[in-house]
């Protein structure tokens, strides 16, 4: 059974005209790309190596018409930015990021704590906005507002998917 | 031959072929070869040149799309060939100045001055067309190819280094509403709309 909550990321990015998604996978990510896979088949997902390569590839489907949206998990975060900055932001791509926290509370693994703290400084930093799911009756509006943000203002925004919403129970 | 011989060469090839090109020398040198909208000048993220061309060959089957590349930018994001390989877009043209160097940035040797070999690492990841040229006659002739032939193509040009003369314009996002206008879609937002 996939979760609630992923069911409502998937209805707000379809609803939000969201067709292409590119992605390095987690394990939360896996129940959003197999709703994608059972119940949207008009949704493309490309598997990217790395999540710089994945932001590259969004800005091209971008380029060519489309609403991207990029998967990752927070430490993937760290291998995007010089993309973030010189490619998605300095030409103001707008690419909705979906993001899988680590190293929040619950996080047994610290090699995973240093990225995850440094995340939402390091968002606002480059100026993208960011929503948090807090629950899974929130997660479909939260994204159409995440999206509306960035497609609506031509700029990278990004949407936070923390353990409590993909873990409960503090499981990683 | 010379960077700037085989860039000219390309260009006069081009019809409404949308370019993305890497930064520094590469984009230095298809400006000067001759601007278009349809070429994407980047300005950073170096090793996404390969990256932004896959993105934009999937969004437009119906176009062929070109990938002006270094060989010092390919070997940063080398997982591109991996994308690229597998999604296996007909539309993709990847051409790769190789001149064993870092020219932008005072010519330091790259590995594929001695070692690396960008064509084998490409065919390695399952990229159907394949080749290396070293003159312009066979860049000409695979240019020629490759309009007829479904790629996706890796093109390895081996040129040797030139100063260039001119810059492209550097508004980033001139460059971008410029080129989605070109591609017949122009940016959201850049129109006025009915109320």
């Amino acid at each position: 059974m996939t979760p609630a909550w992923a069911h409502g990321i998937c209805a707000g990015l379809h609803a939000s005209g969201c067709r292409e998604v590119v992605y390095v996978p987690d394990n939360p990510l896996s129940h959003i790309l197999a709703v994608l896979g059972q119940d949207y088949p008009d949704v493309r997902t490309t598997l990217a190596t790395r999540e710089e390569e994945a932001l590259g590839i969004a800005a091209g489907l971008y380029l060519g018409g489309a609403r991207p949206v990029v998967l990752m998990q927070s430490s993937g975060l760290g291998n995007t930015l010089n993309a973030l900055g010189s490619l998605l932001v300095a030409y103001q791509i707008p690419v909705l990021l979906i993001i899988s926290m680590r190293g929040g509370p619950g996080e047994w693994n610290w090699a995973q704590v240093p990225m995850g703290r440094a995340l939402v400084p390091v968002l606002d930093a480059f100026g993208i906005r960011h929503v948090t799911i807090e629950d899974p009756g929130s997660a479909e509006e939260r994204i159409r507002a995440a999206a509306a943000l960035a497609f609506g203002t031509r700029h990278p925004a990004a949407c936070l998917l923390p353990r409590r919403l993909t873990a409960p129970g503090g499981r990683s | 031959m010379k960077r700037i011989e085989a860039i000219v060469c390309i260009s006069k090839t081009l019809a409404d072929e949308p370019v993305i090109v890497s930064l520094g020398h590469p984009a230095y040198d298809l400006f000067a070869a001759g601007d278009r909208p349809l070429n994407f000048y980047t300005w950073g993220s170096m090793g996404m040149t390969s990256s932004i061309a896959l993105g934009l060959a999937l969004a437009l089957p119906g176009r062929r799309v070109i990938a002006l590349d270094g060989d010092g930018s390919l070997l940063m994001n080398l997982g591109s060939l991996a994308t690229i390989g597998a999604c296996a877009p007909p539309n993709l043209i990847v051409i790769v100045m190789d001149n064993g160097e870092y020219g932008t940035t005072g010519g330091q040797a790259t590995a594929t001055r001695s070692t690396a070999d960008l064509e084998g690492a490409a065919r390695a990841m399952g990229i159907a067309r394949t080749c290396t040229v070293r003159s312009l006659d066979e860049l000409e002739r695979v240019l020629a190819e490759s309009r007829h032939a479904p790629g996706p193509w890796v093109v390895v040009a081996k040129v040797e280094e030139s100063a260039p003369a001119l810059k492209p314009p550097q508004d980033c996002v001139f460059i971008k509403q410029r080129f989605m206008a070109a591609l017949g879609a122009p940016e959201p937002g850049t129109e006025g709309m009915r109320l």
